[in-house]
């Protein structure tokens, strides 16, 4: 199987513990994983140990989960925010590879928690506040697609590899690369189609949060997908706050990252100390600009654009795809 | 992000053991006492998240009593005094020297691991923010948080003795203690004495991170209730009955320019946020009247009651809705929501509708089906068409439905006995049992995504079980689409729209 978790996380076949899987975010997610082919092989719940949610075994803790289970090497979480960053400490402890944590509202302190105790051991966290991440080999964690028969025609195998900051942009940046003759403004700025059947498809989707510290920045991301031998581009959405399009800009300028990578960089009306967005949008100091990152981004080689849909002509252009309609 | 004012920072610090300046607190909603406590005595508004309070006239000095009744004269003459907390009238002391303290968050780069920061400075008081350069910076760790002696260890030598760098830790610890995202103590006074004490303080917090045994003294803490509109009262209220998803609603403060269309906006997410934020900044002809957000796995009945809300701003020219054009949120239970909404809204909008994610197909459907009856014109966009190409259409949907006023109506909704309701997600379900016996479909019963529902005698009913109601609103829309039309569903608001 392989894919982008064992660029990420060293696993190459995920096998996935769901924590607060009895719970409606949790069942339906978890559903939606397997409906994708994901091995999600537990669900974990305190209290409801020794019932079942569509087959699969529940477990009060995941000590139990993993004792039952010992090729449990991924999970994801369904708690609340206050609860993350313990769960995430004794997934860590157990030593669980990879943790997606889809929770909103974490407290930044509890995620600099979470970032540090996954530095210090290697496990690779992504979130909080993602909707977690998709590979067409095969395997979806969090919520991407919302049903499984939809994301599966919705999300087919390629050579995109989609990095976002927004749950909803990376589901869009994802399944619009799959779309047949994809829509996007022409010249005269009517719809035309991008490409044909030869849709450019994706390697794998991660939405690496909204938060201000993520478990996964974009540069980690970028890296994976650098390593991956589908990925032939990298489509990206970033914004205003943190350091994070700055410091993929820079590992493209000493070369680190050489594939090409297309961004729609939003915020460029984000005032300061404002959160218009996502919590890790507001910008804290000058580098965290739209402009700052614009012109960090561009001098680096990155084709940023302001519109989504100028994201997939650029794809298609740089793949060779394009029937002719000029970037917005 | 929510500020703390002083007197409550002053009792996060004294409940950590540190000294703070003596002084004592007088509630917004009584007296001020006659004569001052203390003299000479500094007078503060506690007005949360308000910086430069002196330069505003809002900390002033009394030396004697006829200065203390003029600063309580002008203090509580003073617009900022409606949205202040009360005055603390704090002992003047006197001060070896003024130094400045704070803990923030360092939230890391490529470069950097995140952890939290203390800053530290000889000068303290006004202008701090212009002497930034000079200040001391010691990383500490969130995990491993330092004691008195590894502070002093990280700071330069001979900076921090033991009483300073005994402050800073206790400082720290509250800052953890809490999560708070800043705590300042400026100045931070070193007494006659040599004991550090906090003169001022203040702090900034997030409200998910504050533990339940400290909320009390974060309660009722910025932003007042006394700031909201009546209609952000009335979506507070639904979100306290409905705790589904986001319910977030937000009246613009800005004027309106001139010429402007005046836009009623439900944006979903915040990757829909940046899209309209990216479409409509800078164009002055564009005017969001407010901000909303009704995503994340909220209830139809809650999205249905926010947009009769949002349908309710006044002076409101159309609806925009939108998203980031991919949710996982059913789209079919939002156009449900936004149908029921504009059928029993006496002030309907016409509406620019995208809908993209699950189940895109069918919400743009629905609108196709009932257009004849709407009562207002509704557009509907695939989520291939970008929020840019929707600002296009807002001039001929606008002017084809003439102005506010002359959409106003009077809505007369049937009235069925009650046939059960459902606490939460809150609504009332109605029906009329002779039209219900008539139906051939029962199509409310397949549309049910729960097995809640189940036909008992006249009409549906809860099935029993453990089934529950999620609030989608889809039975009702089947009713009326394929059934015999003799359900209502009452969504009851909080307030009058």
């Amino acid at each position: 199987m392989g894919g982008i978790l064992s660029h990420l996380a060293g696993i190459e076949e995920p096998e996935v513990l769901v924590l607060g899987i009895t719970g409606k975010q949790g069942s339906s997610s978890s559903r939606l994983m397997r409906e994708f082919g994901t091995r999600v092989v537990a669900g974990c719940t305190p209290g409801k140990g020794g019932r079942d949610v569509d087959g699969v075994p529940v477990f009060d803790s995941p000590e139990q989960a993993v004792r039952a289970f010992p090729g449990i090497n991924s999970a994801v979480l369904f708690v609340p925010s206050r609860a993350v960053l313990e769960a995430t400490r004794g997934l860590i402890e157990l030593g669980i590879r990879f943790v997606v944590l889809t929770a909103d509202g974490v407290p930044t302190h509890d995620a600099i928690r979470v970032r540090v105790l996954s530095m210090r051991s290697g496990t690779r966290v992504m979130g909080p506040n993602t909707v977690g991440m998709l590979d067409t080999e095969g395997y979806l964690f969090g919520m991407i697609g919302g049903r499984g028969r939809w994301a599966r025609e919705n999300y087919t195998p390629g050579c995109v590899g989609v990095i976002s900051r927004s749950g909803g942009l990376s589901q869009l940046l994802g399944a619009f690369h799959c779309r047949r003759n994809l829509p996007g403004p022409g010249p005269d700025g009517r719809l035309q189609p991008l490409w044909g059947d030869d849709s450019p498809g994706v390697s794998a989707v991660l939405c690496t949060g909204g938060d201000p510290v993520p478990g996964t920045t974009m540069l980690e991301a970028a890296r994976a997908f650098q390593a991956d031998p589908r990925t032939r581009v990298i489509a990206a959405y970033g914004e205003t706050g943190t350091s994070q399009e700055n410091d993929l800009a820079e590992a493209m300028l000493r070369g680190e990252i050489d594939k090409p990578v297309v961004i729609f960089l939003g915020g460029r009306f984000t005032r300061p100390g404002v959160a218009q967005s996502h919590a890790g949008a507001m910008i804290r100091s000058e580098s965290e600009t739209y402009e700052a990152k614009r012109a960090a981004l561009e001098k680096a080689g990155a084709r940023v654009v302001d519109r989504p849909d100028a994201v997939f002509s650029a794809t298609a252009s740089i793949l060779g795809l394009s029937r002719g309609p000029a970037e917005a | 992000m929510p500020a703390l004012s002083e007197h409550r920072t002053r009792a996060l610090l004294r409940d950590a053991g540190l000294d703070v300046v003596e002084a004592i607190m007088v509630p917004a909603d009584e007296d001020m006492p006659s004569s001052p406590p203390f003299l000479p005595a500094w007078l503060k508004a506690q007005v949360p998240g308000l910086t430069s309070r002196k330069a505003k006239g809002l900390v002033r000095r009394a030396g004697n009593a006829i200065e203390y009744r003029e600063a309580c004269r002008r203090m509580l003459s003073d617009p900022h005094w409606a949205s202040s907390e009360g005055m603390l009238i704090a002992r003047e002391v006197g001060l070896r020297q003024e130094l400045y303290a704070a803990c923030t968050l360092d939230l890391g780069s490529e470069s950097s691991q995140p952890g939290g920061l203390l800053l530290f400075g000889e000068a303290g008081g006004s202008g701090v923010e212009a002497r930034a350069g000079g200040l001391h910076r010691i990383a500490f760790s969130l995990l491993d948080p330092p004691g008195p002696e590894a502070l002093a260890a990280s700071a330069p030598q001979g900076l921090l003795d033991e009483a300073l760098s005994g402050f800073l830790a206790g400082m720290v610890g509250v800052f953890l203690r809490h999560r708070l995202l800043v705590l300042e103590v400026n100045p931070l006074g070193i007494a006659e004495t040599g004991l550090p004490l906090a003169v001022d303080c203040r702090a900034e917090y997030e409200r998910s991170a504050i533990p339940d045994e400290s909320a009390a003294m974060f309660e009722g803490s910025a932003p007042g209730s006394a700031s909201r509109t009546p209609l952000e009262e009335i979506v507070a209220a639904i979100n306290q009955q409905d705790p589904s998803g986001t319910g977030f609603f937000r009246q613009t403060r800005d004027e309106v320019p001139p010429g402007a269309w005046k836009i009623a906006t439900n944006i979903c997410g915040g990757g829909g946020k940046m899209l309209w934020e990216m479409a409509t900044g800078g164009r002055p002809d564009i005017a969001n009247l407010n901000e909303s957000d009704t995503s994340g796995g909220l209830s139809a009945f809650k999205s249905y009651r926010i947009l009769r809300v949002i349908m309710a701003l006044p002076e409101a020219q159309l609806l925009v809705l939108t998203g980031s054009g991919m949710a996982f949120q059913s789209q079919y239970s939002i156009a449900v929501a936004v149908w029921k909404a504009l059928r029993e809204t006496p002030t309907p909008l016409p509406c620019l509708l995208r809908f993209g994610g699950t189940d895109e197909g069918r919400a743009m459907g629905l609108f196709e089906r009932v257009s004849d009856s709407l009562p207002a014109r509704v557009r509907v966009y695939r989520p291939e068409v970008f929020p840019n190409a929707m600002l296009d259409d807002i001039p001929a949907i606008a002017l084809e439905d003439g102005s506010p006023e002359a959409r106003r109506r009077e809505v007369r909704m049937p009235s069925y006995p009650l046939a059960f309701e459902v606490e939460q997600p809150p609504g009332r379900f109605t029906r009329d049992p002779s039209i219900c016996a008539s139906c051939a479909t029962r199509a409310c019963l397949d549309s049910c995504p729960t097995s809640f529902l189940a036909w008992s005698g006249s009409g549906p009913a809860p099935a029993g079980g453990d089934a529950r109601c999620v609030g989608c609103l889809l039975c009702e829309a089947a009713c009326l689409l394929d059934g015999a039309g003799g359900m209502r569903i009452e969504l009851g608001l909080p307030g009058e729209v």
